[in-house]
């Protein structure tokens, strides 16, 4: 009898050691892309990677040039304890001397080079749909970037979130590169901004609610969600509900490249560094984005 | 002559007293709100034409570049000590924290209101560079210095 529950408790702990495992590409593809950094700068704006790793300044969040000193800092306060970014600047302390492939490790399977789990506070969950291309791009650019010394330290989770091992399983269950919104008008444009809404753009992690264990609910897609950071709520970017419903395509599209909204309010609170990366992109990039979003199901 | 004067100047100075207070009974968050929804106003006039969406104008643009210049000269003045709450403000307390660098901001939107009046726009396009950067500042002090509301 004893003997059959140690071999269970042993089985059922390999069974969870199995589930938890980290993984990631064992190699690039496709294997003959060339890096582009300035393409790779189009990305980093798109991505909005400066918004959490861009060091703060005097205690206040990084502008203009300060956008590319990316010795991390940042600390997110979330219901499950404090995250504090790091460096991913070309530093020893950052991402310098990653291969690529571990840097496309990172970004798409959420795994570090030393083979551990990141936690989803960076969203690999959403840069995981963008295209390895990109990535590589990327990666590219950060390497032309300043390199910083330094870094915060660990995040301060409360239990069982702070088993960094658990994430493991939490991704088997919530990291899926597959589209969202599969079923849409075959539209180039739409597609374009399916891949930089959902990828790259990441703006599910913010504008859609979470279940109890952080999983994004698919079904209330960008249909708003309360604020991680405690107060007040992250709009509905839908065409249902009241933030934005009544905004048309270019009311969108001007929004992202001005910060103005079609009352001529202007953009606030976290969003005003979203914008700030959006008018980085082409204004077929952000035409994009408002056909996308013009498209998705309405949620009220 | 000197009679009727005598007559006119109680009325001048009974005028005079009820203008003053009529603007002495707005209290510092109620006049720099109405002197914010004239500049919005304003905006609402120039802001379709940079987006595309209304003719330029150039007569109306420099209109609404006035309406800014006069604001900004007055706004700094709107925001004594004790007036960081009540009545609704959106006044954010970083405007006492960090005085000089609300002023700064007032500064840089005044600077350039005077860039656009002095460049006298034409035309759309030399209205975009010089105007959208008005704006811009709109943006610039409003994040930091205003809180937000749902």
């Amino acid at each position: 009898m004893r003997r059959i529950v140690v071999a269970l408790l042993l089985l059922g702990f390999m069974a969870a050691w199995w589930v938890t495992a980290p993984s990631g590409f064992s190699e690039l593809e496709p294997p003959g892309h060339t890096p582009d950094a300035v393409a790779g700068e189009r990305v980093f704006w798109a991505g909005g990677c400066a918004s959490c790793h861009a060091t703060p300044v005097n205690g206040k969040r990084a502008k203009g040039a300060d956008k590319l000193v990316l010795g991390g800092g940042m600390e997110l306060e979330s219901p499950y304890g404090v995250f504090r970014v790091p460096n991913i600047s070309p530093h020893a302390d950052g991402i310098g001397g990653w291969s690529m492939l571990e840097f496309v490790n990172a970004m798409q399977h959420g795994v570090s080079p030393a083979g551990k789990h990141y936690y989803p506070s960076f969203p690999y969950t959403s840069y995981a749909r963008a295209a390895a291309t990109d990535v590589m791009d990327l990666k590219a650019y950060l390497d032309t970037l300043p390199a910083i010394a330094g870094g915060p330290g660990d995040h301060s989770l409360s239990f069982p979130w702070s088993i960094r091992r658990g994430i493991g399983a939490w991704k088997r269950l919530y990291l899926d590169a597959a589209p969202v919104q599969a079923s849409m008008a075959e539209d180039p444009l739409v597609e374009r901004g399916r891949e930089l809404v959902e990828g790259l753009g990441h703006c599910g992690e913010c504008h859609t609610s979470r279940d109890r264990f952080g999983g994004l609910l698919k079904d209330r897609w960008l249909g708003g969600a309360a604020s991680p950071e405690g107060k007040g709520r992250i709009p509905n970017i839908t065409p249902g509900g009241e933030n934005i419903a009544s905004w048309t395509g270019s009311d969108i599209a001007y929004y992202l490249e001005s910060g103005f909204t079609p009352e001529f309010d202007t953009v606030g609170g976290t969003m005003v560094a979203v914008q700030e990366n959006m008018a980085h992109l082409t204004s077929a990039d952000r035409e994009a984005i408002a056909a996308y979003l013009k498209s998705v199901p309405a949620v009220d | 002559m000197i009679n009727k004067n005598f007559l006119r100047l109680p009325v001048l100075v009974a005028a005079l007293a009820i203008a003053s207070v009529a603007v002495a009974g707005d209290s510092p968050q109620k006049a720099r709100h109405e002197l914010m929804e004239g500049v919005l106003k304003a905006a609402k006039v120039v802001g379709p034409m940079l987006k595309g969406e209304a003719e330029y104008d150039n007569a109306a643009a420099m209109k609404s570049l006035a309406t800014w210049q006069s604001a900004a000269a007055e706004f700094g003045d709107l925001f004594p000590e004790g007036s960081d709450t009540g009545e609704d403000t959106e006044a954010a307390p970083a405007i006492w924290e960090d005085r000089a660098g609300f002023d700064a901001a007032l500064v840089a939107w005044s600077d350039a209101i005077d860039v656009a009046i002095a460049a006298n726009p034409a035309t759309l396009d030399d209205a975009k560079p010089v105007i959208g950067p008005v704006f811009g500042k709109c943006k610039d002090c409003h994040d930091g210095y205003r809180i937000e509301k749902e």
